[in-house]
């Protein structure tokens, strides 16, 4: 399969001028911003109250916006003539991919300086986070293409958007309550142990584990999303 | 002569209502084929199986000589334009933005714009946003984009159903020079007269059925009853016999300087196909 490179920025420039007439879209990005210039000013204490704001992140910019890109498509009926023009799967979900990607990463970096967040190792940190970015954008594609409408993507995005910010919460609890190690598996959580880890000096030796299992979950996701793609080419 | 679009015995279920039921034709290179039923008859989609939108329950499509699950490939795609009856159109952006990204999509130089737009008489509304236009601009943008890239094959699904008809008419001048390039025209429409002024041949459908395939003029003429209609000056409306005795008659009545006119008495596809189906179209 060949990529044009060329079509995926035509998606691109096509959802960058939508979005910039849609203020819908564009007021979500807004909350980690917020939070994250109040975290700011009171200052910052662990890193888990860092990654309370970058997930915020990964998921009301990249899941959020991105499930709303995508449901839009289907609402207006418009993802069909993508699918009809000679658009291969790759360059339509890469280019519909792109404007989520870039707005996760400069809401990312604006929260981090907000917040003076000077990670131990920031090559490590930005690897895992570049990652996990395309994890959470899977899944707001894949909220996207399983719904009908905006409306019910920014409903279904919810539970989701709730469980990947709050699941690192239930950390504390882990020694009471073996049973909740397997959350310890989560990308989100692997992120923040990653984030903890390079405090205390770890490299890349000790980071391997964290980014693979990320990039795991990932390319999982990948799949996933292109999987139920083709399958929404053909109606049944 | 080479066929474009061959269908053989193709039926179509959703759950267990038939929508399309052992339907078999053919389409010519070139040819403009009309595909005329009321609503519910399955017009839509057949134009979605031959899209690779839908797949058949049974049967065979083929499109370009190959089964339509090919279609996919990328040399296939640009051969093939379609307009649906759901505009799919970006909203919040301009008639030129929407026009643009299929020109990247399609590898077509922006140029082209212009013309198509010409075609459809929007030629200086570029940059008017989508949600503005009327029904009928929406209709003729969506036209435009449909042929944008020159497609060798034009799937339009109920192509006037939202214009007046003048719009209408600048439309058939555009299909009509789309068809002198050597376009092959695949159209559904419940509007008999745009069948007669497009089609090179038609196919009744109804109920997910095709009852009746042929060129539009041979059909009047098989189900022309072969009489002349004959209005008198004292409004009588009399059917004279085409032979002999009808023309004796119609002597005498011209003699006496009592006819107002005289036609044909060839049915119109409408009335052809209320014969056949027992239903109205629209
Ligand atoms: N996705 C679907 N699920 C279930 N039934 C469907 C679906 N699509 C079409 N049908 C049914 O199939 C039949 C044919 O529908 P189709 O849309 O092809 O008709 P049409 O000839 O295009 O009508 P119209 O002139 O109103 O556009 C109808 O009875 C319709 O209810
Ligand atoms: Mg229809």
């Amino acid at each position: 399969m060949t990529f044009s490179l060329k079509r995926s920025l035509a998606i691109f420039r096509k959802d960058y001028k939508d979005v910039s007439k849609n203020l819908y879209v564009s007021t979500t990005v807004l909350m980690p911003l917020i939070l994250a210039a109040v975290y700011g000013r009171t200052g910052v204490e662990t890193v888990e109250v860092y990654f309370l704001v970058f997930n915020l992140t990964f998921t009301m910019v990249a899941a959020y916006v991105q499930s709303a890109l995508i449901a839009e498509e289907k609402e207006k009926n418009t993802l069909r003539g993508l699918m009809l023009s000679p658009a291969t799967t790759a360059e339509i979900l890469g280019g519909k991919s792109m404007l989520s990607f870039l707005g996760t990463l400069i809401v990312l970096v604006m929260c981090a300086f907000f917040m003076e967040y000077q990670p131990g190792n920031l090559l490590i940190i930005s690897v895992a986070s570049l990652i996990s970015i395309v994890f959470y954008i899977g899944i707001g594609t894949l909220i996207g293409l399983l719904t009908r409408s905006v409306m019910e993507a920014s409903v279904a995005i919810l539970p989701v958007a709730f469980f990947f910010s709050f699941v690192p919460l239930v950390k504390p609890f882990m020694d009471e309550y073996p049973i909740l190690k397997a959350v310890n598996f989560f990308p989100n959580l692997q992120l923040i142990e990653l984030a903890n880890q390079i405090e205390t000096g770890a490299g890349w030796g000790d980071s391997w584990s964290a980014i693979l299992i990320i990039l795991g979950w990932t390319v999982v996701i990948t799949s996933f999303v292109v999987a139920v793609y083709n399958r929404k080419m053909v109606d049944h | 002569m080479e066929n474009i679009i061959e269908v053989k015995n193709a039926a179509k279920l959703f759950g267990n209502e038939t929508a399309l039921n052992d339907v078999s034709f053919h389409v010519k290179k070139g040819e403009t084929f009309g595909f005329l039923g009321p609503s519910g008859s399955g017009k839509t989609t057949t134009i979605k199986i031959l899209t690779a939108q839908l797949r058949q329950t049974s049967g065979d499509a083929y499109v370009f000589g190959v089964p339509t699950e090919r279609l996919k490939e990328n040399k296939y795609r640009k051969k093939i334009g379609v307009l649906t009856d759901n505009s799919g159109l970006y909203s919040r952006l301009s008639i030129y933005e929407n026009l643009k990204l299929f020109c990247d999509l399609y590898d077509v130089p922006p140029m082209r714009i212009d013309e198509v737009l010409a075609m459809v008489q929007l030629q200086n509304e570029h940059k008017k946003i989508v949600s503005k236009l009327s029904k009928g601009m929406l209709q003729r943008v969506t036209l435009a984009r449909a042929f944008l890239h020159k497609p060798e094959l034009l799937f339009l699904d109920e192509p006037t159903s939202a214009l007046d008809p003048v719009n209408s008419r600048h439309i058939y001048k555009g299909l009509e020079k789309l068809k002198s390039e050597g376009t092959t025209i695949f159209l559904t429409t419940h509007d008999m007269d745009e069948a007669e002024t497009l089609c090179d041949r038609v196919a009744f459908l109804n109920k997910g059925s095709i009852q009746l395939l042929d060129q539009p003029k041979r059909l009047r003429k098989q189900f022309s009853n072969g009489t002349i209609r004959v209005e008198l000056m004292d409004g009588r409306e009399i059917y004279l016999d085409r032979g002999p005795d009808g023309a004796e008659e119609l002597y005498e009545y011209m003699s006496a300087g009592m006819v107002e006119s005289a036609n044909s008495n060839e049915p119109t596809l409408g009335d052809i196909f209320v014969e056949v189906t027992g239903r109205k179209l629209s």
